[in-house]
């Protein structure tokens, strides 16, 4: 991509317009430049060119001593050119035309130009390079190559061979983007197939984004295929909330369903990949156990009610309700919902017991994460610990690799079990399973060790040692909350980032987790003294706590303890649902009010790396579903009279006046990119 | 005085009767519809059918390029893959739905003109009138009855017509 | 490169991992080791290069084994299609070749072996192959069988080569396969290689 580089500026000329461009720049990026455009196949932007389509061609000159211009005897490919002193390039002569008319027409020989039952068609850069470049008729008469149409690669991909131009885009992303390299060409030549190996399974947990850089339609969804055509879409920006990287997607739907997702380019947080969880993991969203309707118990059933009667009987339960009432709050909650939920139980419930964490421990709060996912590819190294980024964090993975693949950085992982990152790790250490703690100590020991100039053997010394000498950000994940000595191993990692003079980042999992510890979705927050995720449970299968608010998670799903919550939710008086889906705790509810789902109404998220992005409905949501944040604002009205809130919009104007992690936030940044939160904020009073 | 008649009032209507009278030898040129009906020139767009192979399969594979080229909205398609068990139409897409909605269409014919096998075209079946507004959207199941004289007719690809 | 737990089963005598791992120092990356490594893979597999090998060549090379089959897909004399005979007859059928009679030697090998060109006689021994041209032209129409040329051929010469190749014990095609191995290697890494192969025999 197009990153600030400090190659020296040469003198080219394209079409008789001089220019400046970086030495070494790729012609086919300096055109760009010009507002010009040379067709494509072959290349991206963010791989290797290979030069294997040829559709680039351009003309190629030099500048002569008198003046004049010599012209190579034949085009160069633009994608393979790099930009040197005096060059002169062509885009546009008779020449150029022709040659990119005999290469449309050979590249068509094969394709079986089945355009109205292709799914890329209608958007497909073949399609479109040959009506603006290409010639309209063809001279081959004969018999077309023929292959196997529809090929399953995965549960997700389907391979269309007829189609394939061969231009080898999906190969090198698996070899060089997402680094698994499952996707090879085999019998090169006329029966050249991009495929995996012995066509096994394409289980790359980033397959998706191969379906959206293909040209032509050989690599397609299997869940969008024959959905609809790209002019039966509407298109809006989104933002994916399976897990806490905050991709930038495109929500495509088709008569107000969701239908495809693809990556939106956001050089700050995804670039433009998505992984396939973000991209073919949002069918729930057209579950047709969509909570639609307000329903309330009415012995041992459930009757359909209306707003009104589920506020007054809620309110009933919940108001002044003390430290009696408690509520647990969902990942995919935006920072809206979150903020009015905490004031709706501190005002008007009078309550702290309110948790977003699912972990098996609530521990202190740890200090915020502090690196950026652009900044990782700047780094020399990185620690991985304990976390399997590629499942839980794939973007932050996807960087770490690209720091790896360009830059040469050296990535230290440890883990407990075999995990992906293992293939490019400089370093990769195993610890057996509930030794967390132990492994940590010894490598701080190691640390302080080799800070005196020492060194002991073995796996850990050379871990110890990379670290040392790269001095990356130690990056884990809040799932170490789930382990048996959370805090102890919380402790070590400290004393190992002090040591090293590094950040310590422990990335929140759920969408917008990060948003809610900023928000203060938790006991401790605010100096304020409330029951944890877990004592509330406890609390509420003793009786203690009379009232529960479950708001949009479901803890059979989500908390690793499955028996405490069911005595909690089976023992607790009153249970507020707020879902989604039909979950399992619903099961157990008084009141089940439905959510609309992230897209079916505007929103903000904080991601991992406290990037605030803003994003607009793009969906309808079911019948009676409302977005959270409004289903508080109009309980809190209730309660006692206050002006009400209107829109998502001016509720994050009042978090950036109110919360002061978010100062300065303002809904049309966030919306265009994001805006990262500024300074840290002191999080509790009491920090352990 | 009465030739001022002769010539204001007189004069004009027997010269209007001799126009009525002159007109009389003329042929008749209204029809008793609707027990008669005009023939109907050879271009003329009505209703909407669709269209099958001599195999029985249906010509429509569902592409949606009639909703794309129509000007007024008024196609629905959904597509859906054909099975070995289940086949509609001989390639790998099928339409699940189609639906026209004949208030909104202006039989411009451009679905027809886009359609890549020829599965849809207007034909002069012109009575469309009905009592329902719902009754207006024609599904794929109406829209593949046989149009009267289709069995008479050959296909004429779009790509083998004469220009 | 793909986390697959279960590595393949590994065939690799103690002998060609010393070759292996020898070969390996000859370049800079492992991925300009593949042909090489390809080779000692179609050695060790009886001059086949079925998907397994390619496997074994893919985890001791740290490859994806798409991509590794990639590469042996791509060169025919890797055989990676069906199980060859113990020796492979290969008949130039390019220009020179056939003026002088290419496809009489080729359609007498098939009436007299009973298979049809790309096809391996039903005990095993032979397998037929058209091929371009060997460069020899000289020695027209050529047979290629391993490493050796026979040519020009006629009838009697065809019938006396196969009697000679069906009593012939060791496989041609595993020979070639060892032969390109060979070149590829120092002495004193064949020395090394011997001495690992007898440090497992005793």
């Amino acid at each position: 991509m197009a990153r600030k580089t400090d190659a020296p500026p040469v003198n080219i000329t394209i079409n008789g317009i001089d220019l400046q461009v970086p030495k070494g720049e790729l012609i086919v990026e300096s055109v760009k430049r010009l507002g010009l455009e040379i067709p494509i196949f072959c290349y991206h932007p963010r791989m290797k060119p290979v030069g294997m389509c040829r559709m680039c061609l351009v003309e190629v000159g030099m500048k002569q001593p008198d003046g004049s211009v010599r012209k190579m005897p034949k085009p160069q490919a633009a994608c393979t050119l790099p930009a040197s002193e005096g060059l002169v390039i062509f885009t546009d002569t008779e020449q150029i035309h022709k040659d990119r008319k005999g290469v449309l027409e050979f590249l068509l020989i094969n394709h079986p130009l089945d355009c109205p039952i292709c799914d890329r068609g209608g958007e497909c850069p073949l399609q479109n390079n040959t009506l603006f470049y290409g010639p309209s008729t063809s001279r081959f008469v004969e018999m077309k190559r023929h292959a196997v149409k529809a090929y399953p690669l995965s549960k997700h991909v389907t391979l269309d061979l007829e189609r394939c131009i061969q231009c080898g885009r999906c190969v090198r992303f698996t070899e060089e983007i997402s680094g698994d390299a499952q996707l090879a060409f085999r019998h090169r030549g006329a029966e050249m197939q991009p495929v995996t190996f012995e066509l096994e399974e394409f289980t790359s947990k980033f397959s998706g984004n191969t379906i959206e850089i293909c040209p032509v339609g050989a690599l397609t969804s299997s869940h969008y295929r024959f959905r609809a055509r790209p002019w039966d879409l509407e298109t809006a920006p989104g933002i994916c909330t399976m897990c806490s990287n905050g991709c930038n997607v495109w929500f495509d739907r088709r008569k107000g369903k969701l239908v495809r997702i693809n990556g939106r380019t956001n050089e700050a947080v995804n670039e433009e990949w998505t992984c396939d969880k973000g991209k073919f993991g949002t069918d729930w969203m057209n579950n047709p156990r969509r909570a639609s309707d307000v329903k309330v118990r009415r012995g041992d059933g459930f009757s359909r009610a209306d707003w009104a009667e589920a506020y007054a009987e809620i309110l009933e339960r919940f108001r002044e309700g003390g430290h009696e009432v408690a509520g647990l709050a969902g990942p995919m909650l935006s920072n809206e919902d979150l903020y009015l939920l905490r004031r709706m139980f501190d005002e008007t419930f009078g309550s702290s017991n309110l948790d977003h964490r699912m972990t098996s421990v609530q521990g202190p709060a740890v200090e915020p994460p502090s690196f950026t996912i652009e900044g990782l590819e700047d780094e020399k190294g990185a620690f991985v610990f304990g976390a399997s980024l590629s499942d839980e964090s794939p973007i932050v993975y996807l960087r770490l690799r690209k720091a790896w693949y360009r830059q040469g950085a050296r990535i230290c992982v440890a883990t407990s079990r075999p995990d992906d990152a293992d293939a490019f790790a400089a370093v990769s250490v195993r610890y057996p399973q509930g030794g967390e703690a132990e492994f940590l100590r010894s490598l701080v020991a190691e640390l302080r060790v080799q800070l005196e100039g020492g060194r002991s053997f073995g796996e850990l010394a050379d871990l110890a040692s990379t670290l040392l000498e790269t001095r990356g950000p130690i990056l884990a994940t809040e799932s170490l909350w789930n382990l048996d000595q959370a805090g102890e191993v919380l402790a070590q990692l400290r004393l190992a980032a002090e040591l090293l003079g590094v950040s310590l980042n422990v990335m929140a999992l759920g969408a917008n987790g990060q948003g809610a510890e900023e928000l203060g979705v938790r006991p401790d927050a605010f100096d304020r003294t409330g029951l944890g995720t877990r004592q509330i449970l406890e609390a509420c299968a003793d009786g203690r706590i009379r009232a529960l608010w479950l708001a949009g998670v479901d803890p059979f799903e989500a908390f690793p303890d499955r028996s405490l919550v069911q005595r909690a939710l089976e023992n607790v008086e009153y249970l507020v649902v707020q879902t989604a889906l039909e979950t399992e705790a619903a099961a157990y509810a008084s009141v089940v009010l439905p959510i609309t789902a992230p897209g079916e109404s505007d929103g903000s998220f904080t991601n991992v790396e406290r990037r605030v992005q803003a994003f607009e409905k793009a969906v309808d949501p079911p019948a009676e579903a409302k977005p959270a944040w409004r289903v508080f604002s109009e309980l809190m009205v209730r309660a006692e009279p206050r002006t009400p809130h209107f829109s998502a919009r001016e509720i994050l104007a009042e978090i950036a006046r109110e919360v002061p992690a978010f100062q300065g936030v303002e809904w049309s940044a966030a919306r265009d990119g994001g805006v990262l939160l500024g300074a840290r904020r002191p999080l509790s009073r009491a920090r352990s | 005085m009465a030739i001022d008649v002769i010539r204001d009032v007189a004069k004009p209507i027997l010269a209007g009767f001799g126009i009525t009278g002159r007109r009389l030898k003329h042929p008749k040129v209204t029809v008793q519809y609707p027990e008669q009906t005009r023939e109907q020139y050879p271009r003329t767009r009505w209703r909407h059918f669709l269209t099958r192979y001599e195999s029985g399969l249906e010509r429509c594979i569902g592409c949606s390029l009639c909703a794309g080229a129509c000007p007024a909205r008024c196609i629905y398609v959904e597509a859906a893959e054909n099975t070995d068990q289940e086949r509609y139409s001989p390639g790998e897409r099928y339409a699940k739905r189609y639906e026209i909605n004949m208030i909104r269409c202006i039989f411009c014919g451009y679905c027809q003109e886009a359609c890549p096998t020829g599965a849809i075209v207007l034909r002069k079946n012109f009575e469309l009138a009905d009592y329902k507004r719902e009754s207006f959207v024609y599904t794929k199941e109406m829209l593949l009855e046989e149009y009267p004289g289709q069995a008479d007719e050959p296909y004429v690809s779009i790509y083998q017509r004469q220009s | 490169m793909s986390q697959s737990p279960d590595t393949p089963n590994l065939r690799f005598s103690a002998k060609a991992v010393a070759e292996l791992e020898s070969l390996k120092t000859h370049y800079p990356n492992l991925k300009a080791c593949i042909l090489p490594a390809l080779w000692i893979a179609q050695r060790e597999y009886g001059g086949h290069l079925p998907p397994e090998a390619i496997a074994e060549v893919a985890h001791r090379l740290k490859r994806s084994p798409a991509e590794v089959q990639g590469v042996a897909t791509f060169y025919s004399m890797y055989n990676t299609g069906h199980k060859p005979g113990r020796h492979m007859i290969e008949v130039c059928t390019c220009l020179t070749c056939s003026v002088c009679g290419a496809w009489d030697v080729a359609a007498y090998l098939e009436q007299k072996l009973g298979i049809k060109m790309g096809e391996t006689t039903p005990d095993g021994m032979f397998t037929l192959h058209g091929v371009e041209c060997l460069n020899a032209c000289d020695r027209a129409p050529l047979i290629q069988v391993g490493d050796e040329y026979h040519g020009p051929m006629d009838e009697q010469k065809i019938d006396a080569l196969l009697e000679r190749l069906r009593n012939e014990p060791e496989s041609k095609v595993v020979a070639l396969a060892d032969a390109l191995v060979q070149v590829h290697l120092k002495e004193e890494e064949r020395e090394k290689a011997r001495r690992a192969a007898e440090a497992v025999r005793n």
